[in-house]
């Protein structure tokens, strides 16, 4: 056999059943032994698609995502969506072709230097210089992919590779392995957990990748923290316990901020400090004493100095900190917060309030339900309005906040799990940026659901500009937008178009009830902005709930 | 600002040393000295940088360690600085 059809058996034999990418002249070898079949491979419309629906597939699941372009503007069309999945930590594994190995370094046609650009947006990556080497590269970056900290692996094969005779040797599985946990680490862990009188529970994206959603949850029962979520760490707490507050940071619940703002003693389980969290960093949880658990030592100090670190994994780890807690007066007051700072959903005139129509949404969907969102209001109201039972099911673009994320992403997901509903959240901003991945869901006949919030601005920005820029709204109008449901229907996609708060209820059902893709553009106000806001600089507690 | 000489035990690959700078740059140190001496048929590869940050020599040390073909990273302090070594000869 030749490189490539080598490349599809190894890719079969590691578990591999959906690729996503898109054909060009140096990976076309790979293409042609796609051609014969193993495995299912999905044309997306841009190469950018192509890696967001492998980082939709992998976190709608437990597979690594596979991604396939060629050389030059493939490959740099997918660094983006390899950089989304460093910093969101997703198991990805990109394969792009390269000019023949005598045509690297003359600038031939299509030729860049991949490897090169890779090093700041991917976990490792690999150039195969020698057609036999292909075996060990390919299980390798899986099991890099995959292994301790998630992330993203690349592989550049050049053509001459590709086509070149490789001996059909067995593929190579390699087996991940733990640490021991460290005795006197735990034992310090447990004294300053026995010693708190106002812990607080810290979740982030990490306990989902280790897949130790079961053993947080239970930790959690047990001890009886107080508990709140990062954007990444949705989903892992259940929402309906009675300790969960909601997100933290700077768009988190008042419940949640201040929780920790009073709290003695954080346990931050599988996350890292994110500015996004903390605010101004100094005045971050300033009375606490840090336990900080995560599978990554370069995160453990890294913002914020700890009494106690352990590398570990989650589901070692938990049960070994798990004992109740005599916090019973530090439960009730936080109880007292949830109940005092709920949301509230009431408001003026016949517009449409995005938050109340997303709780809408959250009550109607069927159990199991996906959602991704992309980048900007609307996902901090799907984050702050939805609820989610699991962190594979809301998808968002936490670490890089790439706008254009949500569609392709949805793509993935829909692919990956077929028998779930599939909802994309999204702007009007973001989804332009990589509508074109319409065209994908029309050639996969992929019945997601979506709704567009419109409020003809980049509306992030545009908050910002309102609150911090002294209301000059610069470049962030976009009243000229196309005619969405029109440009769906070029897709052959329905859709339909709301403005009045009656037409939501009605229209959510029809957009649930469709048997094929489905847009729902909802027209909202420029006005409503996210509430609270913590502005830059400033610590959680201080949290805007209003214009000043 | 504190100066550290960093040794990088790694495995060889062509691109290990972009690899390395990198990381250096990216996580706020400056480099003052770098030595790398390959030799034939060596398994391991000995890079030795100088660096100076305000930052802990911990982080960079901790994301050093985190690439793949890098197998051992050890530090250390070095008491005085060549900018004030040199000052005070002058």
């Amino acid at each position: 056999m030749n490189g490539a059809q080598y490349i599809v058996n190894a890719l079969h034999q590691q578990g591999v059943t959906q690729v996503f990418g898109y054909p060009g002249g140096a990976i076309m070898p790979v293409y042609d032994a796609l051609y014969d079949g193993g495995i299912p491979h999905l044309l997306c419309r841009h190469e950018q698609g192509a890696a967001m629906a492998a980082i939709g597939y992998a976190r709608s699941t437990r597979q690594v995502g596979v991604c396939i372009a060629t050389s030059g503007p493939g490959a740099t069309n997918l660094i983006t969506g390899l950089a989304d999945a460093m910093l969101d930590s997703v198991p990805v594994v990109a394969i792009t072709g390269q000019v023949g190995r005598d045509f690297i370094g003359t600038d031939a046609f299509q030729e860049i230097d991949v490897l090169g650009m890779s090093l700041s947006c991917t976990k490792h990556s690999f150039m195969v210089t020698d057609p036999d080497e292909l075996g060990a590269v390919i299980a390798e970056a899986f099991q890099i992919a995959r292994s301790g900290r998630p992330g993203p692996v690349l592989i550049d094969v050049p053509k001459d590779v590709q086509m070149a005779l490789v001996e059909a040797k067995p593929v190579m599985h390699l087996v991940d392995e733990t640490a021991p946990l460290c005795d006197l680490a735990l034992a310090e862990a447990r004294r300053l957990l026995a010693a708190a009188s106002k812990p607080v529970l810290y979740v982030g994206g990490g306990v989902v990748l280790a897949d130790a959603v079961d053993e947080l949850r239970s930790f959690a029962a047990i001890t009886g923290m107080p508990s709140v979520t990062t954007l990444k760490g949705i989903g892992t707490l259940d929402p309906d316990s009675p300790g969960f507050l909601g997100m933290l940071g700077m768009h988190g619940t008042k419940a949640a901020n201040l929780a920790v703002q009073e709290s003695d003693l954080l346990l931050v389980v599988g996350a890292r400090f994110d500015d996004r969290v903390t605010g101004k960093l100094s005045a971050f949880a300033p009375h606490a004493k840090v336990i900080h658990l995560d599978v990554d030592a370069a995160e453990l100090g890294k913002r914020r100095a700890v009494q106690v670190s352990l590398q570990a994994d989650f589901k070692q780890v938990l049960p070994a900190l798990a004992m109740p807690l005599q916090v019973a007066a530090w439960q009730d007051h936080c109880l007292t917060m949830r109940q005092q700072f709920a949301w509230r959903y009431d408001h003026p005139g016949d517009t449409i309030y995005a938050p109340l129509l997303l709780k809408q949404l959250s009550d109607s969907l069927p159990e199991n339900t996906v959602v991704t969102s992309d980048v900007g209001q609307h996902q901090m109201w799907v984050a702050q309005h939805m609820q989610f039972d699991s962190p594979r099911n809301h998808i968002s673009s936490s670490g890089l906040g790439t706008m254009g994320f949500g569609l392709p992403a949805a793509v993935g997901a829909k692919v990956a799990r077929p028998q779930d509903e599939v909802v994309l959240v999204s702007g009007d901003g973001s989804f332009m940026m990589n509508v074109q991945e319409l065209g994908t869901l029309r050639r996969a006949q992929l019945p997601v659901k979506m709704v567009l919030l419109d409020n003809q601005r980049l509306g992030m920005v545009r908050q910002w500009q309102e609150l911090f820029f002294d209301g000059r709204f610069s470049e962030t109008i976009l009243t000229d937008n196309p005619d969405f449901v029109c440009m769906a229907s070029a897709f052959g996609i329905p859709g339909e178009t709301i403005s009045r708060k009656e037409e939501v209820a009605p229209a959510l059902a029809r957009l649930l009830a469709s048997p094929t893709a489905y847009l729902l553009h909802v027209s909202i106000s420029a006005d409503d902005n996210v509430w609270p806001l913590v502005p830059p600089g400033v610590a959680n507690e201080h949290m805007l709930e209003a214009k000043p | 600002m504190k100066q550290h000489q960093v040794t990088i035990f790694a495995q060889p690959r062509p691109e290990l040393l972009e690899r390395v700078l990198r990381v250096v740059r990216h996580r706020g140190f400056q480099l003052s000295a770098i030595n790398m001496a390959p030799q034939p048929d060596c398994q391991e590869l000995r890079i030795t940088v100088t660096v100076a940050s305000e930052r802990p020599i911990q982080l960079l040390q901790s994301q050093l360690a985190k690439l793949i073909d890098v197998l051992q990273v050890d530090t250390q302090a070095l008491d005085v600085a060549p900018q004030e070594a040199f000052q005070i000869r002058a």
